[in-house]
């Protein structure tokens, strides 16, 4: 039925008066109009018989629109008219380029293109949940309509981070190459390894020539260094409850998988291998380097050549999208165990997580010296810069003055934190919300001139 | 992919969202119909038997005449209301109407016309029955079954002389109340369950028929309730009505329909020495409905109706429903009017009920607001006035952030501590000692001076504090 049917019956009513006998003219009327609904209704095309496909986005960063088109195909004879409602979860932000309210028009074996733009305010996948048509009859008297008919095609969006320390990215490529510059001409050094054999040239420091290799030959030939490469690098995301925790206007996992994309960036510009490891109570995400690294050997791109290690950042992106914090206390066991068993050269091991003492205290503290006797460990952390305004604004009223109080506790607490770390040769980068991200690159580019990777 | 995960689940949520709601409600219904069918079965059914003298099912009353031809009493089984009303006649005798809801209309009033010295004994009767005989009295509150009662009411004995001696009774079931009016003689017994009027030609209104039943004469003192009541006169007309009763034939029936003025011939006229028989009971509701047709079974079509009813036979049915003047206030169309825009409106609701497409549902992510922690333990601070540990956490941090500044140790001595801030903010040492080391404050308000001392002091020692760890503490320039 629609509301067609009501006002065809709403108009009859308006002759009733002038039927011999009223409520024979109603019967009537009201059989007639039935009778019409149910006539129409059989001439309406089923929606079982169409058949939908979907084509379109894959996957978009987050804060740019994607585009999902619908294939609706009408295979009968007839002309399909319908109402479709192709329903996304309201996260999505999906607005159909036809609404729901407007009729759309199939002609008998044709198709039609419904799209759909899409732009999502969270990260994560965005699933599309049902396909609903209404398809009405050539009087427009009734419908039908049928849930599951036709099949929603299954098509999920998933938007990825949005990556917006990528504006740090120059100035720390330009850095690193500062950094690989000074340790060429440094030459054989901590952070640097051997790289080829070469003919001696005037100029050539006479230390560095390879009196083995030039016996053999009978040119002088010198050693030539380069920077370290091939440094593995894992990046370790806590997505426990403290992750969830707001940080600025954010939660804390989405900062850390901020910071997280600017070292993978970066290192895999430096030519370091980089793992991925996020876990609670268990493992929620894995990437690892070693498959790529296999499939890239043949061009092994230059450190800072520019090309970096494709794919790589992407397949991150990837993995990282759909990441959630939960409300679970992380098993950090689980963690220094699963760090200990796939890697087993030294590694640099960057930790996002919180500098709280409950949670470090007890989960981090007992494995750390295990974690620390293999691997060098970097403890990143975003603190909230509330806490920080708590601690500096003058009180306006007593409840300041105890926020205050409750603030430099919190402080004294994270110091103990840091200190604790500290003891076992962590180091520990705390740094507001916004300034995470290029705090974690400059840690990393300190120690990767220092040769300590 | 998720989507094809969730499409099971999302499939499997209504169905349990369904069960959810139809468990309860299948329970109730179940519950309601298992009380209704038990009531209805223990109910004893009005017609086929229903205590009948010559019935000896449960339902029957063979017992209750057995015993009262035991008691030495005559019982007169009639199965015509006229002959019956005709039978108490001759001398004193009790007139028992077992199921005065099979009465016919027109027959009631003539239970009005009893010759004195007659017992009328009613069971349970309904109210138009009580209408039309012209007993003032209607139906209390109604129990769901039958209870027995004491013969007392409101707090005083039975008044009938012959229910004496006579323990519980069945007859809990219907409560009677009298009508403002001729409040004097009426006798109330068992708890308002049995009602006796009238004085010389009486008429006792019983409120469950349990007593006089077979499968339950013998319990409680059901037995002695019922032949007392009934066997006073010695004689008992016992009204035997097999089924609703037929409407009465007159000898000579007068053409009606002018309204009440010109009443039909009541129906006790056929019997000589009935009393005087215009004595106003004509115009009831029985005989009143000859103007304006009834709406059920009238054309509606057809105006005003009137002068037609006289046509009909208005006794086909239960004539006692006047008819509803509002159904010919307005035209016929006018009520077809209104069922076809109800009709419309049941389509309009047909159509708005159909939703396109189930409302779409996600899981919400986590969120914890920030400085949720730190604000809580504030806000707990200050509801147990802990004004002593703000000030000490408080005095420390500054001193921590002062120390550096003065170029002292971290355990340096108070004095020196003391002389050394008063030298940078010329405040007495005397104040700087009260306010870095003095007493905890009282009240909020000396702990908010107290604070911002404080953080004026610190302002004024270390003019750039930045926070414990500034940002860019963390991220140190690396110089090759």
């Amino acid at each position: 039925m629609t509301w067609r049917a009501a006002a065809l019956l709403l108009a009859g009513g308006v002759t009733l008066p002038l039927w011999p006998s009223p409520f024979a003219g109603l019967l009537v009327m009201a059989g007639a109009v039935l009778l019409l609904a149910a006539l129409d209704r059989a001439l309406a095309v089923p929606p079982g018989a169409l058949t939908a496909v979907r084509e379109g986005d894959r996957a978009v960063r987050l804060g740019d629109s994607a585009t999902v088109a619908l294939l609706l195909h009408n295979p009968t004879g007839r002309t399909l008219r319908a109402r479709v409602r192709d329903a996304w979860v309201p996260s999505a932000g999906a607005r159909p380029d036809v609404p729901p309210s407007r009729l759309v028009r199939i002609e008998p074996g044709g198709t039609v293109s419904l799209t759909t733009r899409l732009t999502p305010l969270r990260r994560g996948d965005r699933p599309a949940t049902t396909l609903t048509v209404r398809s009405v009859g050539p009087l427009g008297l009734a419908f039908r309509q049928r849930s599951g008919r036709p099949a929603t095609p299954p098509w999920t969006l998933r938007v990825l981070p949005r990556f917006d320390s990528r504006r740090h990215l120059p100035e720390k490529l330009s850095r690193l190459r500062v950094i690989d510059g000074t340790q060429v001409t440094r030459g054989r050094g901590q952070g640097t390894e051997f790289d080829a054999l070469r003919e001696y040239v005037v100029g050539d420091d006479v230390r560095s020539i390879d009196w083995r290799a030039s016996a053999r030959r009978a040119d002088v030939l010198v050693r030539t260094w380069r920077p370290e490469r091939d440094r593995r690098l894992v990046c370790v995301l806590d997505t426990g409850r403290t992750s969830a925790v707001r940080v600025g206007d954010e939660p804390r996992l989405d900062t850390a998988i901020d910071a997280a994309l600017l070292l993978t960036a970066l290192a895999a510009r430096a030519g370091d291998r980089v793992d991925l490891l996020a876990a609670d109570t268990a493992v929620r995400a894995s990437v690892t380097s070693r498959q790529l690294q296999l499939g890239a050997s043949a061009a092994a791109p230059r450190p800072g050549a520019g090309a970096g290690r494709p794919g790589l950042l992407a397949r991150l992106a990837h993995a990282l999208a759909p990441l959630q914090p939960s409300l679970v206390e992380t098993d950090f066991d689980l963690i220094a165990a699963e760090l200990l068993r796939r890697r087993q050269h030294r590694s640099l091991v960057v930790l996002f997580t919180a500098l709280e003492a409950g949670a470090l205290g007890e989960g981090l503290l007992p494995v750390l010296p295990r974690l620390a006797a293999r691997h060098t460990v970097v403890v990143a952390a975003s603190h909230d810069p509330v806490l920080a305004a708590l601690t500096t604004a003058t009180p306006e009223h007593p409840r300041d003055a105890y926020a205050a109080a409750a603030a430099w506790r919190a402080l004294a607490e994270r110091d103990r934190v840091r200190a604790a770390l500290a003891r076992h040769g962590v180091t520990v980068v705390d740094a507001p919300a916004g300034h995470l991200a290029p705090a974690v690159a400059d840690t990393y580019l300190r120690l990767k001139s220092q040769g300590r990777l | 992919m998720t989507a094809t995960a969730s499409a099971p689940g999302t499939a499997a949520r209504p169905r349990r969202r369904r069960h959810r709601i139809l468990l309860p409600l299948g329970l109730a219904a179940l519950l309601l119909v298992t009380t209704l069918v038990t009531h209805a079965v223990d109910q004893p059914d009005p017609d086929g038997g229903f205590l009948s003298p010559v019935s000896d099912g449960p339902d029957g009353g063979s017992r209750l005449a057995e015993a009262l031809r035991a008691r030495g009493v005559t019982v007169q089984r009639e199965t015509d209301t006229q002959r019956a009303v005709a039978a108490t006649r001759s001398g004193p005798v009790t007139l028992f109407v077992p199921a005065p809801d099979l009465l016919h209309p027109r027959t009631v009033p003539a239970l009005r016309a009893l010759p004195d010295r007659t017992r009328l004994v009613l069971v349970d009767p309904p109210r138009r029955v009580l209408l039309s005989a012209g007993l003032s009295v209607a139906p209390a509150e109604r129990r769901w079954a039958a209870r027995a009662v004491r013969p007392e009411a409101r707090g005083l004995p039975c008044p009938l002389p012959e229910l004496a001696g006579v323990g519980q009774v069945a007859v809990g079931l219907q409560r009677w109340a009298l009508t403002a009016e001729r409040w004097g003689d009426a006798d109330f017994c068992f708890a308002d369950h049995l009602v006796r009027l009238g004085s010389t030609r009486d008429t006792v209104l019983a409120g469950g028929s349990d007593p006089f039943r077979n499968a339950r004469i013998d319990e409680w003192d059901n037995r002695a309730f019922a032949t007392a009541l009934l066997g006073g006169t010695g004689r008992v007309v016992w009204l035997d009505l097999d089924g609703p009763a037929p409407a009465p034939t007159y000898p000579a029936r007068p053409p009606r329909g002018d309204g009440p003025a010109d009443r039909p011939a009541p129906p006790g006229d056929d019997q000589p020495g009935d009393g005087p028989p215009g004595d106003g009971y004509g115009d009831g509701y029985g005989d009143g409905n000859g103007p304006g047709g009834r709406p059920g079974d009238g054309q509606p079509g057809d105006g005003s109706g009137d002068g037609d009813g006289s046509g009909r036979d208005d006794g086909s049915a239960d004539g006692g429903d006047p008819p509803n003047p509002l159904w010919n206030a307005f035209p016929g169309w006018f009520w077809a009017l209104l069922l076809q825009l109800l009709l419309a409106a049941l389509l309009a609701a047909v159509w708005r009920a159909r939703r396109l497409g189930p409302p779409s549902v996600e899981p919400l992510p986590v969120s914890v607001p920030a400085a949720e922690t730190v604000l809580g333990r504030a806000h707990l601070y200050q509801r147990a006035g802990a004004r002593d540990t703000a000030a000490r956490t408080l005095r420390a941090a500054t001193l921590t952030r002062l120390l550096p500044r003065l170029n002292l140790p971290a355990d340096a001595h108070r004095n020196e501590v003391v002389v050394a801030v008063a030298a940078r903010t010329g405040d007495g040492p005397q104040r700087t000692d009260d306010l870095l080391y003095g007493p905890p404050p009282e009240s909020d308000q000396r702990l908010l001076e107290l604070a911002r001392s404080l953080d004026r002091t610190a302002r004024t020692v270390a003019p750039h504090p930045g926070g414990p760890f500034p940002p860019s503490d963390a991220a140190h320039p690396h110089r090759p």
